[in-house]
């Protein structure tokens, strides 16, 4: 006997009745690695934090975020960043300067050529990590000395992300006509349904009538 | 959509005293002052598993609640709503993705949490064990189930855990439309022609039993449950949620004319407290463990979509990948 379902799409699926064996466990990476998004609500406001997704590779990543992250509200630009590629500080108590308590430690090795870093605070556990800007240094530890150096008096900070600018995919420019579309789609908004209206008038119609 | 109404059991990890006290008062201490604890933080293991099952088990009611909506898209009465109802679903599924990745940081694998709702190790919201008959019973699911999941939603974004409620946060947002699209479709129904009326309150009379199940059965309010709501993992009681829902919803069902199928149910003037007909408890355990209209129909068409897209995973697959839990 095959399943029978309310929905005949599911009926022709002729998915078996009754005790079935359990599903093998699934293999490690079945669900893909991780990566990190961000993204930026408007020109003024800086990237924030939007949430991880998994994906086989940068590019379904970006696709996967895009979806995911910026289906539904505003955007205008999105990153995203393997999750491996983020160095992360320990977390500061709320209300602290995780830069005071950090002991940034000379870099092991230097490498030769600098290149440019993404500072990424977090003002509050809990909150988003929000895109502070790029230092220049030629490893994590110099970045984070740097980052310092340059943005250290913003405190509250509870926590630090670097990151390698060559590790952002980042959208671009021409990009932007993606999210054109998005409020356009006034049907996913709550402020469409003009609930109150219809009520009210069936009241008015129904004001005799015992229900 | 959530599957509110976690039963917490006890676990081995009840035990406290094998949990370093200095560390534990830090852990409490950080909670107590209304900080959020971060994936790498120190947290005692009943916290850690117990965050698990729950985020878990809201992803899996996210995912299987999306079934009994997702199989009326083709049949919605008109192309706008067709695309609300298939921009819900969506909404559904990426908070099943949220979610996911919420429990995932305190390190249990999604592979693991997939395979482990299509076994029936996991639970789901015992709701979508329901099946939806008409239009109408997917309306008073977007509206009424969607209304208790927000209910239970807003409680949990104000919790200990700064992925969760980052991910609620999110998610709250989305179910803003989800609760005025449901309400919009069952008042078109109910204000509409005497079949249409017929239809919906049909559908009500099928659903409020399973509804009021939903905030699950009353908590025995055990040391265990004190716990947890000390360390903001539960944050409000089973009852305190039902009573929430019933002071916000039954006036809204009563203004349209429509009847609760439950003779005793009243609003206890002295009290301010609701009054019901206690739910068929023995009928949830049924069902939760198994034994209901929809249960296998639910998983195996689960299992289906991943089986059958196995393929594809695999072949997308970096050989070089390397598995990182997500940070936040
Ligand atoms: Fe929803
Ligand atoms: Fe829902
Ligand atoms: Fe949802």
């Amino acid at each position: 006997m095959s399943l029978k379902s309310l929905d005949p799409r599911v009926t022709r699926l002729h998915l078996p009745d009754g005790e079935v064996p359990p599903m093998e466990e699934k293999p490690a990476l079945d669900q893909f690695e991780t990566y990190e998004a961000f993204h930026q609500k408007k020109e003024s406001t800086p990237h924030a934090y939007a949430g991880p997704v998994h994906a086989p590779n940068e590019d379904v990543a970006f696709l996967f975020a895009k979806e995911q992250y910026s289906r539904r509200f505003p955007c205008v630009s999105l990153w995203v960043v393997r999750t491996e590629n983020i160095q992360v500080t320990p977390y500061a108590n709320d209300g602290e300067n995780v830069y005071d308590i950090l002991r940034v430690e000379a870099p092991a090795t230097q490498s030769e050529q600098p290149e440019p870093y993404e500072i990424f605070h977090l003002k509050k556990r809990g909150k988003a990590h929000t895109h502070v800007g790029r230092v220049v240094a030629t490893s994590y530890q110099e970045a984070l000395q740097e980052a310092k150096n340059q943005f250290g008096d913003k405190a509250p900070i509870v926590n630090v992300w670097v990151v390698k600018s060559k590790d952002v995919l980042q959208s671009a420019e021409d990009d932007k006509d993606m999210w054109a579309t998005t409020p356009d789609k006034k049907y996913r908004e709550a402020i469409a349904y003009k609930v109150m209206d219809k009520i009210t008038k069936y009241k008015e119609e129904n004001k005799n009538t015992p229900a | 959509m959530y599957g509110g109404g976690n039963v917490f059991e006890a676990t081995k990890f009840d035990d406290l005293q094998t949990e370093d006290p200095a560390k534990l008062a830090e852990f409490e201490a950080r909670i107590a002052r209304g900080e959020k604890i971060e994936p790498t933080d120190w947290m005692p293991q009943l916290y850690r598993k117990q965050l698990i099952r729950m985020i878990e088990q809201h992803a899996h009611s996210e995912i299987i609640g999306a079934l009994p909506e997702g199989t009326w898209i083709t049949r919605a009465p008109g192309f706008r709503r067709k695309m609300a109802q298939m921009a819900k679903v969506q909404d559904e599924v990426g908070h099943a993705q949220l979610l996911y990745s919420a429990a995932e940081t305190l390190g249990k694998s999604r592979e693991q949490m997939l395979t482990d709702l299509i076994n029936g190790k996991s639970k789901y919201s015992n709701v979508f064990n329901y099946p939806a008959f008409t239009w109408a019973d997917s309306n008073i699911i977007s509206w009424l189930i969607d209304a208790g999941a927000i209910v239970n939603q807003m409680a949990n974004a104000k919790g200990s855990y700064g992925p969760y409620s980052r991910a609620l946060e999110r998610i709250c947002a989305e179910e803003a439309f989800h609760l005025k699209y449901g309400h919009d479709a069952v008042v078109h129904l109910a204000t509409g022609t005497p079949k249409q009326r017929e239809m919906v309150q049909a559908a009500l009379n099928r659903w409020w039993p399973p509804i009021m199940t939903f905030f699950g059965p009353s908590d025995k309010m055990s040391t265990h449950t004190e716990t947890l709501m000390r360390w903001k993992v539960k944050m409000a009681s089973n009852d305190d949620c039902r009573q929430q829902f019933l002071d916000m919803y039954v006036p809204k069902i009563w203004e349209l004319g429509l009847t609760v199928p439950d003779p005793n149910l009243k609003k206890n003037a002295e009290t301010g407290q609701w009054e019901y007909t206690e739910p068929d408890w023995d009928e949830f355990k049924r069902v939760i463990n198994g034994d209901g209209p929809c249960n296998a129909e639910r998983l195996a068409v689960r299992r289906t979509a991943e089986e059958r897209g196995a393929w594809v995973r695999h072949a997308l697959l970096n050989p070089k990948a390397k598995y990182v839990r997500p940070l936040a």
